[in-house]
């Protein structure tokens, strides 16, 4: 394609939502206008681990405004859910397994009188053995969370000699790194509606990630026929991978089910924070390995995952933590493998980066560490281990093209140059310390070594008018925004003329789960390729009629014309009729699928991504000796996202991911059992905001659209590496578990020695 | 959430209020600003007590600045603190706590009389009223009497505050004679945060850098705010500098008895405690300070 006529792509474009959510419109779950719903809320285990001797609903059956309450016992289905292992009882039956476990479900009148019933619920228990340490929970006598066993999935990737080659190693640094449990904080908690259309379909408004996924679960759990259910996508406010479980959905369907009458669920925060998904804490040890010269030559990881009640996305976090540990390096040698284990903590699942923020921060750690072993500046040792065309991964794929790491090390690296030069060593105010880190990340766009589809309609009525139909669930990144422009582009048609309908079951196919930032890439070739067929349709008749061949041809705000010949034109309307009178369906489907390979189960060998983006954001950070305080001043944030086809939107998603970055690297903690919502749980406010300096890096990627690949994890990733790098840098002192929060940067000046006065090592009782 | 059964009633003078005070059993609750009440509400730890808002009482607002004194009503918010030229001038430390504490909304309902009421250990209103020896004034339809912070606040969430009384306002003297009016606050994050440590610092240095009178008091790291007259006494007479503070190291460490909660541990805020006073050695920044970082 000609350069010249591409309009659409590269260009900010309001986001297509923007207007009714800037005017208030009720767009969410909650916001839904029903006739005289019920309200549903759910009794929650109080207790880890226990038998369900006994659960007793009549006396809170006959409390007033009840209409009803359900258990285990009424789940017409198959009562377990989970995306990727099945082992999530949507009301448990017999046992709990982790403070928040669903009991009962109970539809009222009024949220009072649910309110009123659920403490009326007696639930007798036998407590259990509570296991909160996974490496407890692998113990051959720990008493067993699940049936088969707290082991829940292996993840070895295998490559070379490693042994052999660490001990033909210069300098080998071997540190363990630890973080916590998060809470995903998005705006809108938890929510959905729902009410039994005429014909008898279970309608289901649902605040999700994953519109066709929850589809299927409902009917199963439910036991009825797939055209029984109908998920819509209501406005989501943010997701960050926790909506890609079914919360609500699934209480919705079961009161639908029964009682036939409209019914609402709206987690309060408290309950989002309870009963949701967390980040998986992750212990990573790990053993690096270089020539004299600096080059990686060995890497061994050990990662554990503590995955909490439930599977949820475990085994895909303990996949993508393996084989992303290596960092976007070559490294010939590796020997990794990652356990995903149940414990009695909360569930974890999908948030933000899938295991790669947690192994980013041990493997950016270790470049540093190794880098200052060497004597090499921290810049140098990633340009020059950096992965490039040609490459190959601990996976054993071969790297091809679209690799863009050394594109953002280099566009980071005059402001590096610039930083070390004058302002990490110009005086820092009394009792500060300035240092300055580099975090690089990469990140495989798309589902780990296994099929993740997409598909997309495209349609143009008799009037030339189009209409887009996508499964992809918006939930605030601007999906639907960038699927437009590129059917915008592809059609001629500026994207705020193209009908969107977006993530509602009825009338779109499956576009897969909106995450791995995978929406872009492989949603955004469905609809490319939908785009294209139509296309190719009306310049086919287009051709015909103007006796020009197809290839002149192009179709540019309602008209085809001749590229050579611009005199030579015709409606695309006069088009789409000759097409309609032959009987031409001018409603075209189109699909992506990424071309991967499932890895070996004993080795990792395989290609897990068709594609993937990299990244390397620059902090500069002034630590408070006195106090531990550390003030990010600024993130220069460079990525390769192959191609912006919204730019706006990518740099909207850079900002967020620093945010939430600084977040993981400096405050963040859930802690089960104590975290109970916002009032404890910090995350930054503006205030904590740095100055942000976002670089759009473009290595295209060949089988992407337009060259895209995604944004959305990326984003966040590099960030608490860089500042830990930056931390570590100011100090002299690293620290080795996230966050780094107050206590722990006090802990490390005073290690340290950098904590004024003559009281800095000791401790006093 | 269930929101739990209570009577309200929002007097509209002082009058009417402790005259309904009166009336009304020692299990209602005052509401100010209501930015606590609303969370014990949520959260139902006030279930069943009637409440009482305040915020209508005319006789609780204002800043009344005189020659020597600042007189606060305890219904005046923390922006209007933070705002106010008379505050600023009589009572600077006090001031800065107010710029700080919470966010701009809390700000805009917090009341400072609801800030004391509340005996947090971390409340950020506190330790600038304890070095200035702040006295209340509390008020019932019998009688009205004057009681100082540090007897007024007895522990945690536990107050002098007799059945039927309302505290109408809070007397300073204003601390013009003091060189450096300081407030400092750790939190987990820049806005928004409950203190993990702070310490409200008032210091008269002659020319030559000699600490003539130091007030001190710090918050967070005991049941109620610390004041040490031993501190005080071993820094006054000795120069503002590093050895002199570090020296002090010890008698801090005696003075204040901190715990391990959710926020951070004992340890922390025993180091920190000293922290933010090496502090005074330094210019304190404006919270807006920016840095060239180019």
């Amino acid at each position: 394609m000609n350069m010249k006529e591409i309009k659409k792509i590269g260009r900010n474009w309001l986001r297509r939502d923007a207007a009714e959510k800037l005017r208030g419109n009720p767009v969410f779950c909650a916001d839904l206008t029903l006739e005289n719903p019920l309200t549903l809320k759910v009794l929650r285990s109080t207790h880890a681990h226990a038998r369900i001797k006994r659960i007793d609903v009549d006396r809170a059956s006959r409390t007033q405004g009840i209409a009803r309450i359900f258990t285990a016992a009424d789940i017409p289905g198959k009562n377990l859910a989970g995306i990727i292992n099945k082992d999530h009882p949507l009301l448990v039956p017999d046992k709990v397994r982790h403070v928040g476990d669903a009991i009962a479900l109970v539809a009222a009148e009024t949220e009072t009188a649910a309110e009123r019933a659920l403490q009326a619920i007696q639930v007798t228990y036998e407590d259990l053995p509570v296991i909160r340490d996974p490496e407890e929970a692998l113990k051959e006598d720990a008493p067993r969370i699940h049936e088969t066993g707290n082991l829940l999935f292996t993840r070895k990737i295998k490559r070379g000699e490693v042994e052999r080659a660490f001990d033909d190693c210069a300098v080998v640094v071997e540190k363990t790194y630890r973080t916590s449990f998060l809470e995903h904080a998005y705006l809108e908690p938890d929510a959905g509606a729902g009410y039994v259309a005429a014909d008898g379909t279970l309608v289901i408004y649902a605040s999700t990630q994953n519109p066709h996924y929850d589809h299927g679960e409902v009917a199963s759990l439910l036991g009825v026929a797939h055209e029984k259910v109908r998920i819509i996508q209501a406005a989501t406010g943010g997701g960050f991978g926790s909506k890609l479980d079914l919360n609500t959905q699934g209480f919705i369907g079961l009161a639908l089910y029964y009682l036939g009458r409209p019914v609402r669920y709206v987690y309060s925060r408290e309950e989002s924070f309870l009963a949701t998904a967390k980040r998986h804490p992750l212990t990573i040890t790990i053993k690096t390995g270089t020539d004299s010269q600096g080059r990686l030559m060995a890497m061994r990881a050990r990662i554990l995952c503590d995955t909490g009640a439930y599977g949820s996305y475990g085994i895909a976090v303990a996949s993508r933590a393996a084989v992303h540990a290596t960092g976007p390096y070559e490294v010939p040698n590796v020997d990794i493998e990652a356990l995903c284990v149940y414990t009695n903590n909360p569930f974890a699942g999908a948030m933000r980066g899938f295991g790669a923020p947690q192994a980013a921060f041990a493997f950016e750690s270790q470049m540093d560490l190794l880098a200052g072993e060497l004597g090499i500046s921290p810049l140098e040792m990633r340009r020059q281990n950096a992965l490039r065309e040609g490459s190959f991964t601990g996976t054993g794929q071969k790297l091809t093209a679209s690799v863009g790491i050394r594109d953002c090390l280099n566009a980071v690296k005059p402001f590096y140059e610039r930083v070390m030069e004058k302002w990490r060593h110009d005086p820092a105010p009394t009792f500060k310390k300035r240092g300055v880190g580099l975090g690089a990340m990469w990140y495989g766009i798309g589902n780990t070594g296994l099929q993740n589809p997409s598909t997309a309609q495209i349609e143009m009525d008799p009037e030339g008018s189009v209409t887009l139909y996508t499964g992809c669930a918006d939930i605030g990144q601007g999906s639907t925004t960038v699927l437009s422009q590129i059917a915008g582009e592809m059609l001629g048609l500026s994207p705020g003329a193209i009908r969107a309908v977006v993530a509602d079951t009825k009338y779109t196919t499956d576009a897969g789960a909106t995450s791995a930032s995978r929406q872009t890439y492989i949603s955004g070739n469905a609809v490319k390729d939908a785009a294209g067929k139509l296309v190719e349709i009306l310049l086919t008749e287009a051709s015909n009629l103007l006796k020009r061949p197809k290839e002149s041809l192009i179709v540019d705000s309602g008209l085809i014309r001749d590229k050579n010949d611009p005199e030579k034109t015709v409606p695309v309307t006069d088009i789409v009729r000759r097409a309609h009178e032959k009987g031409l369906s001018l409603k075209c489907q189109g699909s992506f699928d990424p071309v991967t390979e499932p890895l070996d189960p004993e080795t990792g060998q395989g290609v897990p991504y068709a594609t993937y983006a990299f990244a390397c954001h620059l902090a500069q950070v002034t630590v408070d000796v006195l106090t531990g305080e550390v003030e990010v001043n600024r993130i220069v944030a460079a990525h390769d996202v192959g191609k912006a086809i919204n730019p706006a939107g990518v740099i909207g998603q850079i900002y967020g991911g620093v945010a939430m970055g600084i977040g993981f690297g400096l405050m963040e903690r859930y802690v089960p059992g104590r975290t109970v919502s916002l009032n404890d749980y910090d995350i930054p406010t503006c205030k904590d905001m740095p100055d942000i300096v976002p670089i759009v890096v473009e290595s295209a990627e060949p089988t992407g659209p337009y060259g895209a690949k995604g944004v959305g994890e990326p984003a966040l990733i590099p960030t608490a590496p860089a500042v830990l790098n930056a931390i570590s840098d100011a100090l002299g002192e690293r620290i080795y578990t996230l966050p780094a929060n107050l206590e722990r940067v006090l802990e490390a000046a005073v290690a340290a020695g950098v904590f004024p006065g003559s009281h800095g090592v000791k401790q006093p009782a | 959430m269930m929101r739990p059964k209570a009577t309200y009633v929002r007097p509209g003078t002082l009058t009417e209020a402790v005259d309904l005070l009166q009336d009304l059993d020692d299990r209602c609750k005052l509401l100010a600003g209501g930015t606590d009440v609303a969370t014990e509400l949520r959260s139902g730890a006030i279930r069943g007590r009637c409440l009482v808002d305040l915020s209508a009482l005319p006789e609780l607002k204002g800043i009344h600045e005189a020659e020597e004194e600042l007189v606060i009503g305890s219904g005046v918010t923390l922006s209007e603190i933070a705002s106010s030229a008379g505050v600023a001038r009589g009572a600077p430390a006090l001031a800065k706590a107010a710029a700080v504490f919470g966010s701009r909304q809390i700000r805009n309902m917090a009341t400072i009389g609801g800030n004391i009421c509340r005996a947090s250990p971390a409340g950020d209103t506190l330790p600038p009223l304890y070095v200035q020896d702040a006295e209340l004034e509390l008020t019932s339809s019998s009688k009205t009497r004057r009681v100082s912070i540090r007897d007024f606040i007895q522990g945690p969430g536990r107050i002098d505050l007799k059945a039927g009384e309302i505290l109408k306002c809070i007397r300073l003297k204003k601390a013009a004679d003091f060189t450096m009016h300081r407030f400092d606050k750790i939190g987990n994050r820049k806005a928004l945060a409950v203190s993990i440590v702070n310490l409200a610092g008032l210091v008269a240095l002659s020319p030559d850098g000699i600490i003539q009178r130091i007030r001190l008091a710090w918050g967070s790291v005991a049941p109620t705010v610390v004041r040490s007259s031993r501190v005080e006494a071993f820094l006054t007479g000795k120069p503002l500098r590093m050895e002199t503070l570090d020296q002090a190291y010890p008698l801090v460490q005696d003075a204040i008895s901190p715990i391990d909660d959710a926020r951070a541990s004992a340890a922390y805020r025993r180091r920190v405690a000293v922290g933010l006073l090496f502090r005074l050695t330094t210019q304190q920044e404006s919270p807006d300070s920016i840095m060239d970082i180019a």
